[in-house]
């Protein structure tokens, strides 16, 4: 996720061109295998159980890897061995920028240091950063000390990684009382907390997420892509949900909602967590233990 | 071969389900959008197989399953839940719904439990 934080900081900061990165992403993807691809390839793991841990994330929040070790298919060490062979993302992102003459090494370095400076990171947060790991990278990007907001945006990240845009990434994520948002999709949760979520978008933006989740082409943001991106939040929230019930908190899913029109929320320091997805930006919202109004 | 009747308050889940069943040889004699509609269409339609929502608006999919088996007890009810729904499948056990598909569907899966259930 990192390359393209990093890649569109530099495009922002005029050191190469949109074109250029593109270019550079599009090469990642015909390098970059998936883990499940190279398990199979180095004979760890038959196709049907590649398969079958496939089919198992997208209804668990975790890691092939992971799936693949519970399951027995694969050891720790096997798991560490094969992401070492996948590589690390971001070091591809670097040396295909240096090999297509786009920037040298001394010029790569010196904007790493001032996309540091400007977002105030630690050395160790970088560190985070360019390990190409999604949990400690996205956690950088969202408010602390916020539990349970945190632990959603970690989910609804990794799920949006998942089943609808692998190259998918987030900007920081911000608190504020009021929002306008072309249409929204939201569901609320009840139980043990009142949840409200959901998903904002301007213009076309909520297409993003409408056709590669629906495997269908919208003309514009109309209540059928708004159902397609709600139906999407209700299975974000069904694994958040999962996820509370493993430590006693009970939540519950109600029937999403859908506003086709312009929207003003309102409420008491509601978290927007910008995502760009598909090269549009969508803003999921969150808020926990408050209600939001929209009007 | 089943007839199938199902019922989802989401637009989307019910073209992707529709499109499932269909393409793995089932007919879909009907779609309604809640679980009231659901309960009207079952009467009407007498499906082989209803696919039953969990969260809708107006009757939810869990009420919809206690009215059909009380219509008829041996009717074949598959509910369809998101992941973290584990309490209320539960309770979907007791008022004797015959088995589940789990959100976001598995085309696979949905293909052996219909196939199951209409044999």
């Amino acid at each position: 996720m990192f390359d393209q934080i990093f890649g569109n900081y530099l495009v922002h900061a005029g050191r190469i061109s949109k074109e250029q990165l593109t270019e550079v992403i599009e090469y990642e993807k015909t390098v970059r295998v998936k883990l499940g691809l190279i398990a199979v390839a180095e004979k760890l793991m038959t196709k049907a159980q590649s398969d079958e841990v496939n089919k198992l994330q997208a209804i668990m929040d975790k890691r092939f890897g992971d799936i693949a070790v519970e399951k027995g298919y694969l050891t720790e060490e096997q798991v560490s061995q094969l992401l070492k062979k996948q590589g690390n993302i971001y070091m591809v992102f670097v040396q295909t920028l240096i090999d297509k003459g786009f920037m040298t090494l001394e010029q790569v370095d010196e904007a790493l240091n001032a996309y540091q400076e400007e977002q105030g990171f630690t050395h160790s947060d970088m560190d985070d950063l360019v390990s190409g790991d999604i949990e400690r990278t996205v956690r950088l990007f969202l408010p602390a000390n916020e539990e349970l907001n945190d632990r959603l945006c970690g989910i609804a990240v990794r799920t949006l990684l998942r089943i609808i845009d692998s190259s998918a990434y987030v900007s920081k994520a911000y608190f504020v009382d009021e929002l306008s948002a072309d249409n929204f999709a939201m569901q609320a949760l009840e139980g043990d907390h009142r949840i409200i979520s959901g998903f904002a978008g301007s213009g076309d933006s909520l297409l993003s997420i409408a056709v590669p989740f629906a495997e269908e082409e919208f003309e514009r943001v109309d209540l059928d892509a708004l159902d397609a991106v709600g139906e999407f939040t209700n299975c974000i929230n069904g694994l958040f949900a999962t996820d509370l019930s493993s430590e006693g908190i009970d939540i519950d899913m109600v029937p999403p909602e859908f506003y086709e029109n312009p929207v003003v929320l309102k409420g008491k320091q509601f978290c927007v967590f910008p995502i760009t997805v598909g090269g549009s930006v969508v803003n999921f919202i969150l808020s926990v233990d408050a209600d939001i109004s929209i009007n | 071969m089943a007839n199938v009747l199902i019922v989802d308050d989401s637009r989307t889940s019910r073209k992707i389900l529709r499109g499932i069943l269909e393409e793995s040889g089932h007919v879909v004699i009907d779609e309604a959008v809640n679980g009231q509609e659901g309960v009207q269409k079952f009467q009407s339609c007498k499906p082989d197989v209803v696919t039953m929502d969990i969260t809708m608006p107006v009757l939810d999919g869990m009420e919809a399953l206690k009215m059909i088996k009380a219509l008829k007890p041996e009717a074949k009810v598959i509910m369809v839940t998101a992941a973290g729904q584990k309490n209320k499948m539960i309770d979907c056990i007791k008022l004797g719904a015959d088995d589940f598909l789990t959100k976001p569907f598995d085309k696979a899966e949905i293909v052996a439990v219909v196939a199951k259930l209409a044999n």
